[in-house]
């Protein structure tokens, strides 16, 4: 059927492949410049579904890597508190036996003792109430100013867990509870320090309190170690969300990100295509039979 | 035969010359006119007089004469450049409908709702690291303000480019009908003027440019009867048939709330609405369809409206599970406008982070379990986010197919276009060889005229002048 050419044909079909190629470069040239593979799903749907799946499980990620910094921030206080205590409590025990030799000792070197333990009890209490960021970090989920008064009661919610989602299931305990390391009330190691400086000012031999001292320096070890525990779960965790991070960035640069040697490439390859149509409709064009006659 | 018979058998060809190039002339005027065809003077040879009677020997033939002026066109090639360009309107228009509306959702980007989604669900879970810090709840509630402005942005920008296509079926319609009236009109003159043996060729190629425009803007069948007159049909009944035209009438919704159908009918006859499947006006048509019936606007405002409920539900469901910090029970997080789309009516609840549902009832005050729970929602089946990204996917696969068939049916309006250019537009080569034909014929007209005048000059002006 296309047995004839006509001049005005053939410029219809010469805008059109120009048209073509420049919509080819333009969209090449927007990619190199946006270095994004594709602008809108329908361009790759099924890039688009991954995209989107991507950037959730990045955002997902990330909070992950937040959660766990935080939640490392929680565990060294709590082990930095704990490792404080126990080192303080191996005084009070050194003290305590110091103090026990009722012979070697008078009354003025006993209450040099007692003096000291009492400061150490002081600071056992400032221990047992670390804060972190304004919370204190033995009182799990309660909302009371310090975890233990000045009763030594304590204030805490037993039997309540801070956690930290470390992943998409696994959730890590990043506090301790107070009770535990510390005790409370007229069991606590507070008041046991109370005590043997009592018995060293009233006379009484304070090498009974021994058993108990050991057995709380017992407790607060037991404690150390399953903060110790769960610190290195935490930073596994961390581990894996970096590794996650790295893979999930390759995964999305591959879906989202263009090849930019190739796009180059073909950017080249296009312009060197427009800039010879060009050519060729300049001289496709020019020539009439009006220019040939007389 | 006369004496001078020569002469008027030169002068006709003189005459049948000077046609010629006028109709040159008004190709090479016209060779840029839209739906312009190209034109030929059509001659014959007038036979010689065979009055006389036997033994006057062979005579010749008495020159030339101008039968008409011929239109070079194919009403085939025309019809299917109707048909051609009827499909490509239909599928231009939801292309363009549906690229615009897939720039709106804004995905896969930071600006998208499923960014937003994750910002919000990222909140809770930074609130259930800090359940005593102000700032974490402000930033849950700042971003579910944000979400629902999102969702409820994304509607109203589905539903003005709803309104803004219902606004095209009404001009539509209204230049179809204009086309429609202009078509009887020229039908009326080119009957009248075929009938009195006058060239309509003029008259034939606007008629069929506004035949050409009503096939891009709604599709139908054209065809030329015997008297020269074109019938257009739309869903079998004629829209234009001889000098008569009938009117296209649009009722229906004009927002996209109501979720009704746009429809078109006869002027006159509303009960009979006219199925319109092709063409801008079957386009638009469709891309306006309610949601059952595939409409792609209709979709993505249902999942907007779908979201905007799983979010409601799913938090609120979460959020009743839990406890403030005073140990009061949770309440609504989410409230839904009982009227109207459940996109535009969704609005935050609590005012201040003290009415977050952080923690599990009969825990401490800090307890966040109910926070931590409710930031897994995203990830759950059925969530929100997973209602989104499955819009997203359909929306652009829907996309990419009618992106994909406008390009197949341009491509075939263009083929189509260019077979019937190659047979009726204007070649200006061709029409410089063919007027130098004429030039020549002219000058050679001329000749034979002047050939015969000194002819007859020496016949009568020096014959029996011997000796004088």
């Amino acid at each position: 059927m296309i047995s004839r050419v006509t001049a005005t044909a053939m410029t219809q079909s010469s805008m059109r492949h120009l048209q073509a190629n420049l919509s080819q470069l333009a969209r090449l040239q927007d990619q190199a410049t946006s270095q994004r593979a594709f602008t809108a799903p329908s361009d790759d749907p099924a890039a688009a579904a991954t995209a989107l799946a991507v950037h959730a499980l990045q955002q997902r990620n990330g909070q992950y890597a937040r959660n766990i910094d935080d939640g490392l921030s929680w565990v060294t206080t709590v082990d930095g508190a704990i490792t404080a205590s126990t080192s303080l409590l191996r005084r009070v025990r050194d003290l305590t036996v110091q103090g026990a030799n009722d012979g070697a000792l008078d009354a003025t070197a006993k209450e040099a003792i007692a003096v000291e333990l009492e400061g150490i009890r002081g600071e056992l209490l400032a221990q047992a109430n670390t804060t972190l960021l304004g919370r204190s970090v033995f009182a799990g989920t309660s909302d009371a100013g310090a975890a233990f008064d000045a009763d030594y009661g304590y204030t805490g919610t037993t039997g309540s867990e801070v956690l930290r989602r470390v992943s998409d299931n696994v959730s890590v305990r990043v506090d301790a509870d107070g009770e535990a390391v510390f005790g409370a009330g007229a069991d606590s190691v507070f008041a046991l320090v109370d005590s043997i400086v009592a018995d060293l000012r009233s006379g009484t031999n304070v090498a009974s309190h021994l058993t108990q001292v050991d057995s709380r320096l017992a407790a607060m070890l037991g404690a150390q170690g399953a903060v110790g525990a769960r610190q290195s779960q935490i930073e596994r965790a961390k581990e894996a969300t970096v590794d996650d991070s790295v893979s999930l960035e390759a995964r999305r640069a591959a879906v989202e990100d263009v090849d930019s040697v190739e796009v180059l490439v073909r950017l080249q390859a296009q312009e060197l295509v427009y800039r010879s149509a060009l050519a060729v409709t300049g001289r496709v064009l020019q020539p009439s039979l009006m220019e040939f006659l007389r | 035969m006369s004496t001078f018979s020569g002469l008027s058998t030169a002068a006709s060809g003189l005459a049948a010359a000077r046609r010629g190039m006028d109709v040159v002339g008004q190709n090479i005027a016209n060779q840029t006119t839209d739906g312009y065809t190209r034109q030929r003077v059509s001659t014959h040879a007038v036979a010689a007089l065979q009055a006389g009677g036997i033994g006057r020997g062979a005579l010749p033939g008495q020159g030339v004469a101008v039968d008409g002026i011929s239109r070079l066109g194919d009403a085939l090639l025309d019809a299917r450049v109707r048909d051609a360009l009827s499909a490509s309107g239909f599928w231009s228009t939801r292309a363009v409908a549906a690229t615009t509306a897939e720039a709106a959702l804004g995905e896969p980007t930071g600006d998208g709702l499923a960014a937003r989604l994750s910002a919000f669900w990222s909140g809770w879970q930074d609130l259930s690291n800090t359940p005593d810090s102000g700032a974490a709840g402000a930033v849950v509630l700042e971003s579910a303000q944000e979400l629902a402005g999102r969702i409820a942005e994304g509607y109203r920008a589905v539903a003005s480019q709803w309104a803004g296509a219902r606004a095209t079926v009404d001009t539509t319609v209204s230049q179809v009908n204009a086309a429609a009236d202009r078509i009887a009109a020229m039908n009326r003159q080119i009957r009248d003027a075929l009938a009195s043996g006058r060239s309509a060729n003029e008259l034939i190629d606007q008629r069929d440019l506004l035949a050409q425009n009503v096939a891009r803007m709604v599709g139908g069948r054209a065809n030329v009867e015997a008297d020269g007159t074109m019938t257009v049909r739309v869903d079998g009944n004629a829209l234009v048939s001889g000098a008569d035209a009938r009117h296209l009438a649009v009722s229906g919704p004009t927002s996209i709330d109501s979720g009704e159908r746009v429809s078109i009918a006869w002027e006159g006859a509303t009960g009979f609405p006219v199925a319109i499947t092709a063409g801008e006006l079957g386009g638009t048509l469709a891309v306006l369809a309610p949601e059952g019936e595939g409409g792609e606007l209709a979709q993505v405002a249902a999942a907007y409206n779908s979201v905007a409920t799983a979010l409601a539900d799913r938090v609120n469901a979460q959020h009743h599970a839990g406890a403030t910090a005073s140990g009061a029970p949770g309440g609504d997080f989410f409230a839904v406008a009982a009227t109207g789309p459940a996109a535009l009516g969704l609005t935050v609840v609590p005012t201040s982070a003290a009415q977050l549902a952080l923690a599990r009832p009969g825990s401490g005050a800090y307890d966040a379990t109910n926070a931590d729970a409710m930031s897994q929602i995203g990830a759950s089946d059925g969530s929100p986010d997973a209602i989104w990204a499955d819009q997203v996917l359909r929306f652009g696969v829907a996309t990419a197919g009618a992106v994909q068939r406008a390009r197949l049916s341009e491509t075939a309006a263009v083929t189509a276009t260019t077979s019937q250019q190659s047979v009726a537009a204007v070649d200006g080569d061709e029409e410089t060889v063919t007027l130098l034909t004429y030039q020549a014929a002219y000058q050679a007209s001329a000749r034979v005229i002047s050939a015969i005048d000194e002819a007859l000059d020496v016949l009568i002006n020096r014959t029996g002048v011997v000796g004088r």
